[in-house]
């Protein structure tokens, strides 16, 4: 892959990508913060084919996940992901959930909701991929819930009634 | 001077509503500041108590034009870094050293063509030859071209072109403020402006950790009071000595932009230059009768519009060929960089303070106007401008050239 960077006076900083594939990506990071994605056509390298316009914040989230999913939500009680009908989210768990303190298996929720925990993030850093039943919900823990829509829905409802 | 707050907020609120219309109908604003201060003056009417003829308040708006120019060219000084022009490379030197060669050579033959003096062909010259940073950074910005191949080209001619205006407004401005007519003497007050503009920038160098010091300070209200002081101060004194004031500003920005503090004063000057940036075009539009405009100047500049766009399309041509870009990109450089504004008036400007000719003036409001509105235009249209010229002249691709000496 090739990278080059140059400075666009007044106006911000522009990194132009060739990657194996051929594609030609051009990123403008202005100096208002706004990043614009140019996807250039690889038979036609002077003719860009498509463009978003990102704000900074949606930028990082999208950084983020092309990043593979490293992204920590910390400030953000939860993070949305869509994949056709399948919804990938984050939900912090506050200290009043009357989930706090049960298992997975005990508030049944693959029974309940449908939805399917992937991940447990501790405050302590402790990280359960893929928990099993025995896992413990405690609270200002992160939870990763995959599912549909009205299955993130009765999820939530579990997490904070105890039951759906 | 009783009513001099209603009559500048009359004037303001002219501005407000050009500058409504322009975005409303998407398009380059200066144009529109300049046509509203050409309708309104002393030949317009009276409406019961609006006065559109502006009598009381014009050397008020003059005045807040000229602060605009200092901040202009303030915020040029904070941009500009010599570095990043080193940076920028040998084919964007080469690029704008071919743009200003071809358009100041193209001026330089109008002025002399159509029988005017040494003075005023050299302001015109100025005039036809230095293109609108603010027009064509916006119009890459609003076209979505900015990742286009032939963006830094564009740039770095702008920024090439803002030395060159440093140097040249330094020089004019010794030959047409200062009160000597005779060779030497014009000699000596070129020499000053440019010993005075580098005594700045040499003690300005030395003085960036001093600078530093002094401008941490933390409320905003002093530190932009030093700022302004610094800038009017400096600038002001270079009046005093027949340098053009905006020269004045442009080191105050070079020099401060050497300084930690650079963001903080250009998120400082930022408003102020686009408030009296737009009194400025606005008090230049004023400063016209459109009832004078008939007759020669409307038939210079029209043939300085001929040469410009010619000038400019051959001039993006060989410098996209010296960059080894397509002629289809090579192109775009001449049609975006085509928008005249405000460095054009500010050379007007300059001929009128030096008290040159009358028709420099309605000259240069024309040939803004037009470029001004036709500038965005073209760049909007290269592609089927290209075509066409491409349909007449066949272009050759010095990269495909390249690749076929190859495979021989």
């Amino acid at each position: 892959m090739d990278i080059r960077e140059s400075i666009l006076p007044g106006i911000g900083i522009k990194y132009r990508i060739d990657a194996e594939s051929g594609d030609r990506i051009v990123i403008i990071i202005h100096d208002d913060g706004r990043r614009e994605l140019y996807h250039f056509d690889y038979e036609d390298l002077e003719q860009s084919i498509s463009m978003t316009t990102l704000n900074d914040q949606e930028a990082r989230q999208v950084a983020s996940i092309i990043g593979g999913m490293t992204y920590k939500p910390k400030q953000l009680e939860s993070v949305e992901m869509t994949f056709d009908d399948f919804i990938i989210e984050w939900y912090k768990v506050e200290p009043h959930y009357a989930s706090v303190g049960k298992s997975i298996g005990n508030l049944d929720i693959r029974q309940n909701s449908g939805a399917t925990i992937i991940a447990i993030m501790e405050k302590k850093g402790k990280k359960f991929v893929n928990p099993g039943p025995e896992v413990v919900i405690n609270e200002d823990a992160t939870v990763v819930v995959v599912g549909e829509r009205d299955q993130q829905k009765r999820f939530k409802q579990i997490l904070l009634n105890g039951s759906g | 001077m009783d009513h001099l707050v209603f009559e500048v907020g009359l004037a303001i609120a002219l501005i407000a509503a050009a500058g409504l219309i322009s975005s409303r109908l998407r398009f380059s604003v200066i144009p529109f500041y300049i046509l509203i201060g050409m309708a309104v003056g002393p030949h317009a009417m009276e409406l019961w108590h609006f006065d559109f003829r502006f009598i009381e308040s014009a050397p008020f708006i003059d005045f807040m034009g000229r602060i605009g120019v200092l901040f202009l060219l303030f915020y040029l000084g904070l941009e500009f870094s010599v570095g990043r022009l080193i940076k920028s490379g040998r084919s964007i030197a080469l690029g704008g050293t071919i743009y200003i060669g071809i358009n100041f050579t193209l001026g330089l033959a109008l002025g002399f063509l159509s029988g005017f003096p040494v003075a005023e062909t050299l302001v015109i010259a100025g005039i036809t030859t230095i293109s609108s940073s603010a027009i064509a950074a916006k119009v890459l910005v609003d076209l979505k071209r900015t990742a286009n191949a032939e963006t830094e080209m564009i740039l770095g001619i702008i920024m090439f072109e803002d030395v060159f205006l440093a140097v040249y407004i330094s020089i004019l401005s010794g030959l047409v403020l200062s009160d000597s007519s005779s060779l030497g003497g014009v000699l000596l007050s070129a020499l000053i402006a440019l010993g005075f503009m580098l005594a700045v920038i040499i003690i300005g160098r030395k003085a960036v950790p001093l600078l530093n010091r002094i401008l941490r300070i933390r409320s905003n209200e002093v530190f932009g009071l030093v700022v302004f002081g610094s800038l009017f101060l400096v600038a002001g004194f270079s009046e005093t000595i027949h340098v053009a004031e905006a020269i004045g500003a442009l080191l105050v920005g070079l020099v401060l932009a050497e300084t930690e503090h650079a963001k903080r004063i250009e998120h400082l000057i930022v408003p102020f230059r686009d408030f009296f940036g737009a009194l400025f075009f606005f008090s230049f539009g004023l400063s016209i009768d459109p009832l004078s405009l008939g007759g020669n100047a409307i038939w210079l500049a029209l043939a300085a519009v001929i040469l410009t766009l010619f000038g400019n399309i051959w001039a993006g041509m060989l410098a996209g060929r010296t960059a080894s870009l397509s002629p289809k990109v090579s192109a775009n450089i001449g049609l975006t960089i085509v928008a005249r504004g405000e460095f054009s008036i500010i050379m007007a400007n300059l001929g009128k303070e030096g008290g040159l000719l009358d028709i420099v003036q309605p000259f240069a409001a024309i040939y803004v106007l037009i470029l001004a509105i036709l500038g965005p235009l073209l760049t909007k249209q290269s592609k089927p401008i290209f075509n066409m010229l491409n349909k007449i002249f066949k272009f050759k691709d010095p990269r495909l050239r390249k690749e076929e000496s190859k495979t021989i």
